[in-house]
């Protein structure tokens, strides 16, 4: 990778403009995305992109916002939260909805049809007193993807044998708890494929699995999204996960995007200080010469106690007095870049 | 040693059924080793610990600590196991009593052996586990996850155990203090030359602290022997699927996807 250069003109980002559209092929696009709660900034800044096809890896720890854009971008966010900025998304037959804003009616006929999401808990994304079945089937009925009931009971079980549910028939009249963890996720991915979205999003889907597992519903999600084109936004704290999965990546921590590009670039020649740190101490291969682990002194600050300026410094041993203003984003656009005075020098 | 439980009857007229949650385990840790165990959810990886920590007595079968059987003696015979063998859970905020001071935590075992004047023994250990003096007055609720599993460390470590017990002691951590905390563990015992008894779902945080692993797979141990063996030639097909499915940052960046992740699962489950 060459050494990163300052495009003139992206400064941090853009200010959100109403007048550029999205691409035709962009299925997600959020510019200049702030989140906050009174005078408390939760996301700050958020620029991200998905299109079609494309799986997009969002990467932090706790309480480095990940989720919260997720629930952003589905219009989940709680009421005592404000957003700002615009969330575009696109999605089946080119329909346009702007998720910043827009009445409730709007974002119900966008969720579960244009933009779908996998959770983490299978067990509380599912309901306990309805039949999996009926679940996977409600999901069309309520956006009149099949023409009728029986339709809807028929491609339901379709949908489960698609998934790899043993026995389809039999396990659509199940209950969620007689399945096992990993049949609960499958099921899960069933509803959020059902209406062929244009956008999955995924929030931590393994992590409650075993590992055993876990290899086999990243396949079958990533299969199922392949096969539809859909775009995908799977966000986990799992390094393995994401360079399993995903082409591209962004690098969150407290509430900004710390740094973005193709995860191959990002985890093998990382230019931010945060990113090399996560690297280093998720890599349990690698060790210190006397035999220990990498690490990142301190701890994730909890929200509202980052510093001001660049949100990492305080665990940043490269940190100077440059670092209490705002590092600017250096990098060709919002997809490939960093933010931070002190990048890890690529040797040529 | 097997440890069954008895399920709630679902009729008058059979026996209740019966869980078989260890099935003819046998294991030996020599003192001063690092002993790993890993296997699933639902394994039984918890109930030996429980048994190993005296919390627990198996069905049938011997459990000795230092030549003494503890599996039979009540629980009033247990004090010496208090002394010499420590735990450290994986949930830091359920494992710590809100309500008390971490100086009052971390002293709690020490006073449960009726030893007083215990703040020094307090700042010392608050020493040894990388947290500030001022920390002895505060509470639990004020500490990140990485802190909060180090005053449980601190705790363990009251005592002056000779066996260490880490139930998943890292896997509610971010990862960024992940590998803090398992280098304060492994120092530990290093400085301390204590034994070491280490449970996890992840092969490889295993394998950075342990010397030797027992798999274990429904209630069995599947496979035993060193870490490196068992991570690099799993003899066993379980051993094998474990090895397998773990996605590794390196391999993946070598272009091995969730689908090949996914085969090699597969694969490594029906290879004779």
């Amino acid at each position: 990778m060459s050494t990163p250069t300052t495009t003139p003109g992206y400064a941090g980002s853009p200010p959100p403009s109403p007048d550029r559209p999205a691409a035709p092929a962009d299925v997600l696009r959020i510019d200049g995305l702030h989140v906050q709660v009174g005078d408390l900034e939760l996301l700050t800044d958020v620029d991200l992109t998905v299109r079609r096809g494309e799986r997009v890896g969002l990467i932090g720890e706790s309480g480095s916002g990940k989720s919260l854009t997720a629930l952003s971008i589905m219009g989940l966010l709680p009421e005592s939260l404000e957003a700002r900025g615009s969330i575009a998304v696109t999605g089946v037959g080119g329909r346009h909805t702007q998720v910043v804003g827009a009445a409730e009616r709007e974002l119900a006929a966008m969720r579960g049809r244009d933009v779908t999401m996998v959770f983490q808990e299978p067990m509380t994304a599912l309901n306990p007193t309805m039949r999996v079945g009926d679940q996977v089937a409600e999901v069309m009925r309520i956006h009149h993807t099949v023409p009728d009931r029986r339709a809807a009971g028929a491609r339901a079980v379709e949908l489960l044998d698609k998934v790899g549910l043993p026995d389809p028939a039999e396990a659509a009249r199940a209950y969620p708890h007689q399945l096992s963890g990993g049949q609960r996720q499958r099921v899960v991915v069933a509803i959020a494929l059902a209406n062929d979205p244009a956008l999955l999003i995924c929030d931590e889907p393994t992590t409650a699995l075993d590992v055993t597992v876990q290899a086999l519903v990243l396949d079958l999600i990533v299969r199922g999204v392949e096969a539809r084109d859909a775009g995908m936004l799977f966000i986990t704290h799992d390094l393995a996960v994401v360079a399993s999965v995903c082409e591209r990546v962004l690098v969150m921590y407290g509430g900004r995007v710390v740094e973005a590009g193709p995860v191959h670039d990002v985890f093998t020649t990382p230019r931010h200080r945060y990113t090399r740190g996560l690297i280093g101490a998720s890599d349990l291969d690698l060790t210190r010469p006397d035999g220990r682990l990498y690490t990142i002194q301190g701890s994730v600050p909890s929200a509202g106690r980052f510093p001001a300026g660049c949100v990492f410094r305080n665990r940043c041993i490269h940190a100077t007095v440059e670092c209490e203003s705002v590092p600017p984003w250096e990098g060709p656009g919002p997809e490939d870049g960093f933010a931070c005075f002190h990048p890890v020098v690529v040797r040529s | 040693m097997t440890r069954e439980f008895r399920r709630q009857r679902t009729s008058l007229f059979t026996p209740a059924p019966v869980v078989h949650a260890l099935r003819g385990v046998s294991l030996d840790i020599a003192p001063g080793e690092r002993f790993g165990i890993v296997g699933e959810s639902g394994c039984g990886k918890s109930t030996l610990l429980r048994i190993i920590a005296g919390l627990d007595q198996p069905t049938s079968g011997v459990v000795e600590v230092d030549g003494v059987d503890i599996a039979r003696l009540p629980e009033r015979r247990l004090g010496f196991l208090r002394e010499k063998l420590q735990l450290v859970f994986q949930d830091p905020m359920s494992s710590l009593d809100p309500r008390m001071k971490v100086r009052d935590i971390i002293a709690e075992p020490l006073v449960a052996q009726g030893k007083r004047d215990t703040l020094p023994r307090v700042l010392e250990l608050l020493e040894a586990v990388g947290l500030q003096p001022e920390a002895a007055d505060r509470y639990p609720h004020q500490f990140s996850g990485g802190q909060r599993q180090r005053i449980s460390i601190a705790r363990a470590l009251a005592p002056d155990p000779q066996i260490l017990v880490a139930d998943e002691p890292v896997s509610a951590l971010d990862v960024s203090v992940r590998a803090q905390v398992l280098n304060l563990i492994a120092e530990l015992v290093d400085r301390l030359s204590l034994t070491l008894v280490f449970v996890s779902h992840d092969l490889s945080v295993v394998r950075h602290v342990c010397d030797r692993v027992a798999v274990m797979s429904r209630g069995e141990v599947v496979e035993i022997g060193a870490t490196e063996q068992i991570y690099d030639a799993p003899q066993h097909p379980y051993s094998r699927q474990l090895v397998a499915a773990a996605p590794r940052l390196r391999a993946a960046l070598a272009g091995r996807t969730a689908a090949d992740l996914a085969a090699d699962t597969l694969a490594a489950k029906e290879r004779p």
